[in-house]
């Protein structure tokens, strides 16, 4: 059974053109990964190759938050260890986030905007076609920047422990990371835009209500520098699993709430 | 008897549940007519249009197009139908012949049908020449001749059309209208043309309705409208000044005339001109315009008749 007919992909294909033509959507999906997996992995990298860890205030109280398995690990092999497992998965869940949320917002409300919208509607394609190839489109799309973004960081941080002489970084955490909670959080960004998209009037409202999406991200992540708790393998599979039945849940109500009529208001 | 291609009963649409843009509208179309919905801006033309394609769901009555409810089956409709609203814009970013291979796969055409489909309509609608330009560079004109290529291209059966040529120039605006003519005739499209260019309306329909403020005033062809309000058939003389015509008032500097019920009257007015001794250069039959019609209905609209 094919995914898509040749019309929904037709669309989806369309979709990427539009997407990639635009200037703002472009630039993101181009920065927002450059600077999330290279640019401060590297400089953080950079600044604990070079500056000494008695000059840095605080690291003893940093690495108590160490898991068990990073025991053993120097002061600077910690703080490596400490920005690969606690900060680095909030830049790199950002990427899906704003990249699927980003694609959506100029694939739906874009369209709307532009007039195009009501045009498709009146094809025979219909709403829940128009729904599945636009959301299929921008969820493939991230995906491959997701994709990518994941070989880069994988470069960055094999690197980074080379050079510190530690184990290669990817464990369990990392797992249900890049092959669950990256996809649930993907199909959130998409699915999210598409619900939103009815009330926003222009692609770059739409854009900036798709800010707020990565705040719970900055709190999960930066919350465990309390102390209180840490995120685990575990938890990121409860998260994924929860966040998966909310991408499906919102996804059914958009595709039976949604009418022509409500999506050109 | 021909078939019904739309049939709407006490159709009617509220926005806001307070005030109706369309209101009992009730309408029997048959297939291959040319249908000119006529009236002013915020009339309601654009609501029934979009009442028929499925593109708002009605708060009051219902409606048929081809035998389908347009609410229920969008999808089945959009497939035998084309469509041209005054909002729905083709993509700026793509070329004309890109624009219309787009759309020919999104109505289920294959890739190579899309194009054999594209060229005929581009090229019958003197757009192949800017085939390769893309939309945001093209006229208003062209963009709007593109729409209705786009609306074209499954062959459809159907066509419900909103002031398709706003925007054109004049040779731009006889050209949509003698190929509108042309899939009427020859192919027996059926078209619905919400305008409010009464020439336009004249030349390419056969029947028409008024409608104003949401409500529908007459529905019918030339001769029901011009009955209805009381215009009626008018013959005009150019005669040799001299003599005085019985049965004739002098209209202006130039000629004689009166109101007859029935062209048949016309033969007997010349030969009992010419037997009186008149002279005629010219004999005409003026046949009230829709323009003549239409204001008529406005003014008595105004008188509260």
């Amino acid at each position: 059974m094919k995914i898509l007919s040749p019309a929904e992909k037709a669309l989806a294909f369309r979709d990427f053109e539009d997407i990639w033509d635009n200037k703002t959507s472009r630039s993101i999906l181009i920065l927002v990964p450059l600077v999330m997996v290279l640019l401060l992995p590297v400089v953080f990298l950079i600044f604990f190759l070079n500056v000494p860890m008695t000059r840095m205030n605080g690291v003893e109280q940093m690495l108590l938050l160490l898991h068990a398995q990073a025991s053993g690990m120097d002061e600077r092999q910690g703080m490596f260890y400490l920005m690969t497992n606690m900060i680095c998965p909030m830049f790199f869940l950002m990427i899906p986030l704003i990249s699927s949320s980003v694609s959506a917002a100029y694939s739906f409300v874009g369209e709307k905007e532009h007039g195009t919208l009501e045009t498709l509607l009146l094809t025979p394609l219909g709403i829940r076609k128009i729904l599945k190839a636009k959301v299929l489109g921008c969820v493939l799309l991230s995906a491959v920047g997701t994709c990518a973004s994941f070989v880069l960081f994988s470069i960055v941080i094999a690197v980074g422990d080379l050079m510190l002489s530690m184990p290669f970084y990817f464990n369990w955490n990392w797992l249900v990371l890049v092959f669950l909670l990256s996809p649930a959080v993907m199909i959130f960004g998409v699915v999210f835009m598409v619900l939103t998209s009815a009330k926003s009037k222009s692609y770059t409202e739409s854009v900036q209500t798709s800010a707020y999406l990565v705040l719970p991200i900055v709190l999960l992540f930066t919350g465990q520098f309390t102390g209180l708790y840490q995120v685990g393998a575990e938890l990121l599979l409860l998260i994924s699993c929860v966040l998966l039945a909310v991408d499906f849940l919102i996804w059914f109500l958009t595709a039976r709430l949604f009418t022509p009529e409500k999506l050109l208001r | 008897m021909s078939e019904i291609a739309i049939h709407t009963q006490k159709l009617g649409k509220s926005y806001d549940g307070a005030v109706y843009a369309l209101h009992d509208l009730s309408l029997e179309i048959p297939t291959g007519a040319v249908f000119g919905f006529l009236g002013p801006n915020g009339a309601g033309k654009t609501t029934t249009i979009k009442l028929l394609s499925g593109l708002l769901k009605p708060t009051e009555g219902s409606c048929t197009v081809l035998g389908i409810q347009p609410e229920k089956k969008p999808s089945e409709l959009h497939r035998v139908c084309g469509i041209v609203t005054e909002t729905a814009r083709m993509y700026g970013r793509l070329t004309g012949m890109e624009n219309m291979m787009f759309f020919g796969q999104a109505q289920g055409l294959e890739r190579r049908e899309s194009r054999q489909r594209a060229e005929i309509l581009l090229k019958s609608l003197d757009l192949w020449d800017s085939r390769d330009k893309k939309l945001a560079d093209d006229s208003t004109g062209m963009v709007q001749r593109l729409s209705l290529a786009r609306a074209m291209i499954a062959k459809p059966k159907l066509l419900l059309l909103d002031e398709p040529t706003n925007g054109l120039d004049r040779e731009s605006v006889l050209h949509v209208n003698s190929m509108i003519l042309d899939l009427a005739r020859r192919e027996g499209v059926t078209v619905f043309l919400c305008t409010h260019q009464l020439r336009d309306a004249q030349e390419l329909c056969d029947s028409f309705g008024i409608v104003s403020r949401g409500k529908m005033l007459a529905c019918g062809d030339l001769e029901s409208l011009s009955r209805e309000v009381g215009l009626s058939l008018q013959v005009r003389f150019r005669l040799r000044e001299g003599k005085i015509p019985d049965e004739l008032q002098r209209l202006d500097d130039e000629s004689w005339g009166r109101d007859i019920a029935d062209e048949e009257e016309m033969p007997k007015l010349i030969s009992g001109l010419v037997s009186s001794g008149n002279e005629i250069f010219e004999a005409k039959l003026v046949r009230p315009s829709l323009e003549d019609i239409y204001s008529r209905f406005v003014e008595l609209r105004g008188n509260g008749k």
